[in-house]
């Protein structure tokens, strides 16, 4: 090897190495300033969860680590643990909001921005003693809207490679230059790392702020699967092999109202077969509110068509 | 491993990340051995100080000599000097003339986020290389007061005892244990004051 190729490539190899420790200082930096506007909450037994200080006093968590509805605190970045009060909950899209005194601290620099497949990211969280965790990898798969087994809208499909630790769900989804770009969670499919976009965390954050929850379509009725039999559905032309059998009705509930019975097999809404309850779930968005839903039912072994004015789901208290 | 990087201009951040991981790597994995005791790889090992001094995990030795392997071919003996148990450090010394020493680094200047990469044997596949970042530097749950330096490294059975390193190559921590999906390393600083203690019992011996 000549001497010249020597120097060459020894240059080379410090250029190299200084990259990659450039990279290591801009990673580090995002965590702390990101770090910034992420919060532990004490909602559970032992190990506090993450969130995110989404708008000044108000910050968003997963809803599923939020194990209670009293008695919460949240620890800031500056080192002091408040007492926060839940303002609502939204388990369609696995997010709660807690409301707490910020006092001279800000708020996450949130970025909506469309994020893409390969976009390098880290999760940054906050937990046991209020230290700061973060783990780093990239989106995994982006793509258009889509929503959750129980009928939550979210606008962005984000899937993360990043490594799932205790603290990883309500963690915040940062970009390499330190801004909030999405709320991670675990909790909406399957144990898989998902982020939810700021488009639909700040929809969700109004309505639980306004109204403490998140308008729900209801009809009154407990179901069950049901296949349905060969004979019948060869008679009927029926191409759905399920339905759902109402095992409950509520007699002042919209379903009951329009005279559905116990025994009916649901097998259509506005067209769109019933295989199972997540598929009525996911039917019942808040924009079907006081809409009339046609409703094709099984009863005694003949089809007929009955419309249901849709309620609103009452409140429930854990 | 890559033996040649070639650096091309204007080839963009994500080749240089590329380029730049794979040399550090390679350094880092000249002073990283395996460890075979008895019959089968039992874990890996860092060269932390000339002459031959051989850190590794005290779960990982367990008989008074080791055979030891270098990724450059060699293999070699080394005796078990001392083991702490309580600390899971254990420190081998070997004869072998001219072993590439590793550089140390300090973990006191570790920050959540920095980027951090492991050597060793996973699984007995010598020269391995993985890359994560800092999760945190602390106490874990059932694991006592001590601080861990936990990382978001894939490591696997026979990682143990090698190396943890910062961005620069330098050794920073020993990988020790995976618990809750993340690496688990003992600091640098907690080596060096375990082999401070070792030498102080040598010389009052």
């Amino acid at each position: 090897m000549s001497s010249s190729s020597d120097s060459a490539s020894a240059s080379n190899r410090a250029s190299t190495a200084a990259a990659l420790v450039a990279l290591s200082n801009d990673l580090a930096n995002a965590a702390e300033r990101a770090g910034q506007g992420v919060v532990a909450i004490h909602a559970r037994h032992r190990v506090p969860s993450s969130g995110i200080h989404w708008q000044k006093g108000a910050a968003v968590a997963a809803d599923h680590t939020v194990k209670r509805d009293e008695d919460i605190q949240i620890s800031l970045p500056d080192g002091r643990t408040v007492a926060a009060t839940l303002a609502g909950r939204d388990p369609s899209t696995d997010i709660a909001v807690l409301k707490f005194e910020a006092g001279s601290l800000a708020p996450s620099e949130v970025l909506d921005s469309s994020l893409r497949v390969g976009n390098l990211v880290l999760a940054v969280s906050r937990t046991e003693g209020n230290h700061l965790g973060a783990s780093f990898g990239a989106i995994s798969a982006a793509g258009g809207a889509w929503r959750t087994w129980r009928g939550g809208q979210i606008d962005q499909f984000v899937r993360l490679d990043v490594a799932i630790y205790v603290g990883f769900s309500g963690s915040a989804l940062v970009d390499p230059q330190g801004r909030v770009v999405g709320l991670n969670t675990s909790g909406l499919a399957r144990g898989l790392a998902m982020a939810i976009p700021p488009s639909t965390v700040n929809r969700v954050v109004q309505d639980l702020l306004s109204k403490g929850h998140v308008s729900r379509g209801f009809l009154g009725i407990g179901m069950q699967p049901v296949r349905l039999p060969e004979d019948l559905r060869g008679r009927l032309k029926l191409s759905a092999e399920t339905g759902a059998i109402l095992v409950s009705v509520e007699p002042d509930g919209p379903a009951g109202q329009a005279g559905l019975m116990l025994g009916d097999v649901l097998l259509a809404l506005d067209g769109q077969p019933i295989r199972d309850t997540d598929d009525i779930q996911a039917h019942l968005g808040p924009e079907k509110i006081g809409k009339a839903v046609a409703a094709s039912v099984l009863r005694g072994g003949a089809s007929l068509q009955v419309s249901i004015q849709v309620g609103e789901r009452p409140r429930r208290g854990r | 491993m890559a033996a040649n990087v070639a650096w091309r201009e204007g080839s963009g951040a994500s080749a240089l990340f590329d380029a730049a991981l794979a040399t550090v790597g390679q350094k880092l994995s000249q002073s990283t051995v395996q460890i075979i005791d008895g019959r089968r790889g039992a874990g890996s090992g860092v060269i932390w100080r000339a002459p031959g001094w051989i850190v590794t995990n005290a779960h990982v030795v367990r008989t008074p000599r080791v055979k030891v392997h270098l990724p450059d071919g060699r293999k070699f003996d080394a005796e078990l000097v001392a083991r702490d148990p309580d600390n899971d450090l254990a420190v081998l010394r070997a004869d072998e003339p001219d072993l590439p020493i590793a550089e140390i680094g300090s973990s006191t200047e570790l920050r959540v986020g920095e980027l951090v990469i492991a050597a060793g044997c996973p699984y007995g596949l010598r020269g391995s290389v993985s890359a994560g970042v800092v999760h945190a530097i602390g106490p874990v749950g059932a694991l006592g007061d001590r601080l861990w330096i936990q990382a978001d490294l894939e490591l696997a059975p026979g990682n143990s005892g090698g190396p943890l390193a910062n961005a620069r190559g330098c050794v920073i921590g020993i990988n020790t244990m995976i618990a809750g999906g993340l690496g688990l390393a003992i600091p640098s600083r907690d080596v060096e004051q375990f082999l401070r203690r070792v030498m102080l019992q040598k010389r009052a011996a």
